[in-house]
């Protein structure tokens, strides 16, 4: 069974996230920068997949300049080859993100590609479903407990719907997941082993093309503005109702 | 009058074919001896390369400490003078007897037979040597006889061999015991033995007059006399009492090795080698690394030689047992067992002829784990995290074994394989990332500092006397930044030139390195290194005992070497100085609690007491104080873990033991940890209304006159009452 997963970097959000001089993206000089979650998830279940049916896991990561921190740790964790893909300055959107990938998953073989369902700086989860369509393969998203079937040919994978309602779905393979999360909490990568990567482990690079074009331009980026405050209402029902219908009354919502 | 009659017939009625088989007997039994410590030597040979010498003057110097120690038996009167007053009794007895039977040796069969004109076993000699052996047999057996009496009556919780891990079902120790009654019981019947033989003789040979030096026999002799053995009777009965007598001696001497007696020759050897530095100063990951890669303390085959020896010291005395605030907290850690278990398995994995009575017993051979690894395996991944590193076992341990390395050295182990707990490796991730183990934005370390007054100097920038490094609880606990922006205040108020690396700093890696994740410690120490060796300062503080073990003892060797001193040392020398006055003497009874970083870590335990007398406090100390203290549960990494599993958190059982003491309204700490370990524990515990948990500084500003004293706390004060109003209306 040979897994790919693609994985990239997130802002860490124990940062007080700032907007740049152009207002249109994150001050990104200072940023650090950790695996998207969703990411770790699906490195996780590859991981599991292969002490399960054999093979090998292969990481692929976009190459933005921190690839060799977030690929060093994949290897660490027990990924069999980490490989950066084409040369970008920062992140791209998820139509360039897509087609780099599925250039170089052209080069490397793969029974089953996964990958987080989303990340949070972007939201659109799209980049599982496009990889698909460049490789015309199957796709599932928002999944949980990946099970390879007999002879590799399929598997069955979980998708959890409101209210508490799981669908069992069989997808053929090749095929291409978005994971939710994984069985397990994602394992730890020990930072001894992760600075030996960084300087010895050798990794490849396949070349893709930098453009891809989702056609959508972010016009204009905001922090929320922050409110004056919630009053809180506290002491028994009878003072709160009462204290309640004065502010009503005091914006002129009440008459009477 | 003291001419050559004055001396016993060596052998005396022993036929030479007698004498022949005693030889032969004898250089059995002293073969056995050999062939028993080479084969404890093949086994530390068979341990991982291990420097212990460094440079030779240290290493002597360290060595003659260790010696003394051991002839001395300090380590052994500390905290049980009976028992340090007996065991001493044992030994010297033991020892002054061997010897004499020594030197008799060398009278009777070197110079004996090579040079007899200078045969000395007669006169003045012999007098001196009758007495000087018979008063230490005596010795010897009151010593032994003490031992018994408290081992079987005592009832010494450290003499318990039950385990905190195992169930007492899948526990069978009795083989233990059985052994230790055999070292014991032998060593008194060859003790009473020799007297009895030694009576026989006098009133056989009709009490020559010289014999009056040797009074134990003499007496005995009389007492047999009476009896009607004297004179020429039963010749027999004595030959028969020398041999059973030889026979237990020679016995004895083969046993050693593979016994419980062996702690009279490993031992002194162990103290000897002992590191000043053990548990202070981690060693770094071998340079080498086993052919599978694996890192950390996995295998038998990664203890080093030193290690071995330290398992094969342990004579199952118990004070680390009753020292360890795991085990009395119900985790499921002993570092006995953690010994023992070791012990056990080097023995049986190995073929070694294991002590008698050690074999086959609980987990060790128990559940099938024989021959596989050994952490996460052998010694499971709860006991190797239930440990605080707090140091207490390597402090009580009377023979320097050194346990903290080495449950350190096996959770290096568990991080390689990645057996952690997820609060853990949040904390681990949280302090890769953002250099604190809180999840809190780096760039916001020095965020405690915007409610003082007047500004902390930014050492980057400015050359500055005192670099403060803070560390991550000063920083960012919100109960601890209050107490960090006093000591801030106090130091201006003492006009101190200081400044802080504001967000240049990380988390010092005290606690990193002990949870075993190296890589994450080098990278946090190179980080600190690298932004103090830009600063320009004369000398480092901090409140963190942890920080100041780190940076005391383990940056030299990373290329970062100052003077660090604990804020405790640094406020009574500005005290001493006069840079700092009590206004308000504070004229009420705290008690104090030892930290385990700065008490048994730093050796620092009388600064923070003079501060306390400085500001007119009167203390009132804890039955455990000083290097005796008791762990608050925190270090290790501790902190950063789970501890809802505890029967009874070691915090808790900390408060208790202070709110027993009369009239003690304060718990005076000097740790960031501490004080919200404590503070914790307080409210666990419902003392609320019975204790205050302070930091030190916290009462230096209130008697400097900085800051207003909170009301004590008391059934009347409004504290309490204030207490009581929020635990009616929560």
């Amino acid at each position: 069974m040979e897994l790919a997963v693609l994985l990239k970097q997130v802002p860490d959000l124990a940062e007080e996230l700032e907007i740049d001089a152009s207002g249109t993206d994150l001050e990104r000089e200072w940023m650090t920068l950790v695996t998207n979650e969703f990411d770790d998830y699906a490195l996780e279940e590859a991981l599991q997949l292969r002490d399960e049916a054999g093979g090998s896991v292969t990481c692929l990561a976009l190459d933005t300049g921190s690839a060799d921190e977030l690929l060093a740790t994949c290897l660490a964790k027990g990924a069999d080859r980490a490989i950066k893909v084409g040369s970008f300055e920062r992140q791209p959107d998820s139509h360039t993100a897509a087609r780099a990938f599925a250039t170089a998953l052209g080069r490397v073989p793969h029974d089953l590609v996964l990958t987080g369902v989303q990340a949070i700086d972007d939201l659109d989860g799209q980049v599982g479903p496009l990889v698909a369509a460049e490789l015309d393969l199957p796709h599932v998203s928002v999944v949980t407990h990946i099970a390879i079937g007999p002879g590799g040919r399929a598997a069955t994978v979980n998708q959890e719907y409101a209210g508490g309602v799981v669908a069992e779905l069989e997808v053929d393979l090749p095929a291409v997941l978005g994971v939710q999360t994984s069985r397990v909490t994602p394992r730890y990568a020990p930072v001894s082993r992760v600075r030996q990567l960084m300087k010895t482990a050798e990794m490849g690079h396949v070349e893709a093309p930098t453009d891809g074009g989702s056609g959508l331009v972010v016009e204009a980026m905001a922090l929320p503005q922050t409110g004056a405050g919630a009053e809180m209402l506290g002491g028994g029902a009878d003072a709160v109702a009462d204290r309640l219908v004065a502010i009503l009354r005091e914006r002129g919502l009440l008459k009477a | 009058m003291l001419d050559r009659s004055v001396t016993r017939i060596v052998f005396e009625g022993l036929s030479p074919e007698g004498e022949l088989l005693f030889y032969v007997l004898a250089t059995l039994s002293i073969g056995v001896f050999f062939a028993g410590l080479a084969i404890k030597l093949r086994k530390y040979l068979r341990g991982r390369r291990e420097d212990r010498i460094g440079s030779w003057r240290g290493f002597l110097a360290g060595a003659l400490r260790g010696l003394g120690a051991a002839a001395a038996n300090t380590t052994v009167r500390k905290r049980d003078p009976f028992a340090g007053l007996f065991h001493a009794a044992v030994m010297w007895g033991f020892v002054v007897l061997f010897i004499g039977t020594a030197i008799l040796t060398i009278d009777t069969d070197i110079v004996g037979i090579v040079a007899p004109q200078y045969h000395f076993f007669w006169g003045a000699f012999y007098v001196v040597y009758s007495f000087v052996l018979d008063a230490l047999g005596v010795v010897m057996i009151v010593g032994l006889a003490a031992m018994a009496y408290r081992r079987a009556r005592m009832k010494k919780p450290q003499l318990d061999y039950g385990r905190v891990d195992l169930a007492e079902a899948s526990t069978d120790r009795r083989g233990f015991l059985r052994g230790d009654r055999l070292f014991l019981g032998w060593l008194l019947v060859l003790g009473v033995t020799g007297y009895i033989v030694e009576g026989v003789r006098i009133a056989q040979d009709d009490f020559p007059w010289f014999e009056v030096f040797a009074p134990v026999g003499y007496v005995l002799g009389r007492a047999f006399a009476a009896l009607g053995v004297g004179g020429g009777t039963a010749p027999e009965l004595r030959l028969a009492l020398w041999w059973g007598h030889a026979l237990l001696a020679l016995g004895f001497v083969a046993y050693i090795p593979f016994s419980k007696a062996f702690h009279m020759l490993g031992d002194p050897v162990n103290l000897a080698l002992r590191s000043p530095l053990a548990g202070r100063r981690l060693p770094v990951l071998p340079a080498v690394a086993p052919a599978d890669g694996h890192l950390g303390l996995r295998d038998l085959a990664d203890f080093s030689w030193k290690q071995l020896l330290d398992f094969d010291s342990c004579t199952k005395c118990g004070r680390c047992h009753v020292a360890c605030p795991a085990a009395a907290s119900g985790a499921p850690l002993s570092p006995r067992d953690l010994v023992l278990d070791l012990r056990q398995q080097a023995d049986a994995a190995w073929a070694v002829l294991a002590p008698g009575h050690e074999r086959r017993s609980d987990r060790a051979y128990g559940n099938g784990r024989t021959g596989g690894q050994v952490a996460g395996g052998l010694i499971g991944p709860r006991t190797l995290w239930s440990c605080t590193t707090c140091l207490a076992c390597v402090e009580a341990c009377p023979v320097g074994i050194e346990h903290v390395p080495a449950i350190v050295g096996m959770r290096r182990s568990l991080i390689d394989q990645g057996e952690l707990e997820p609060m853990l490796q949040t904390a681990l991730t949280n302090l890769a990332k953002q250099g604190n183990s809180f999840g809190q934005s780096g760039r916001t370390r020095a965020k405690w500092t915007e409610g003082l007054a007047t500004p902390v100097t930014d050492a980057r920038r400015e050359p500055v006397d005192w670099l403060w490094f803070v560390g991550d609880f000063a920083s960012f606990d919100a109960r601890v930044q209050g107490a960090t922006r006093l000591v801030a205040r106090v130091f201006q108020d003492a006009a101190l030139d200081f400044g802080i690396l504001h967000e240049g700093e990380r988390n010092a890696g005290n606690d990193v390195r002990r949870v075993g994740e190296e890589g994450l410690f080098e990278m946090l120490a190179e980080h600190n290194i690298g932004q103090l060796s830009k600063a320009t300062f004369r000398r480092v503080v901090t409140t963190d005992p942890h920080t100041l073990n780190t940076m005391r003892f383990e940056y030299p060797a990373l290329g970062g070497d100052w003077s660090v001193w604990h804020y405790s040392e640094l406020l009574i020398w500005l005290f001493r100085e006069g840079r700092l006055r009590t206004e308000r003497p504070l004229g009420r009874r705290v008690t104090y609690h030892d930290p385990c970083y700065l008490a048994r870590y730093s050796k620092v335990t009388q600064a923070p007491r003079e501060v306390l007398e400085a500001i007119g406090a009167e203390l009132v100390e804890m039955p455990r104080n000083r290097a005796n203290t008791f762990c608050c549960g925190a270090g290790g990494g501790r902190i950063w873990m789970d501890d809802s599993m505890l029967r009874e958190r070691p915090s808790e059982q900390r408060v208790r033991e202070a709110a027993a003491l009369e009239g003690v309204t304060d718990f005076v700490t000097a740790c960031p940890k501490d004080l919200t370990m404590y503070s914790a524990a307080v409210k666990a515990t419902g003392l609320e209304g019975r204790l205050v948990v302070r930091d030190l500084i916290e009462l230096v500003a209130v008697a400097t006159g900085l800051a207003i004293d909170e009301p004590e706390p008391g059934p009347e004060s409004p504290a309490a009452a204030a207490a009581a109003a929020g635990a009616t209306a929560g």
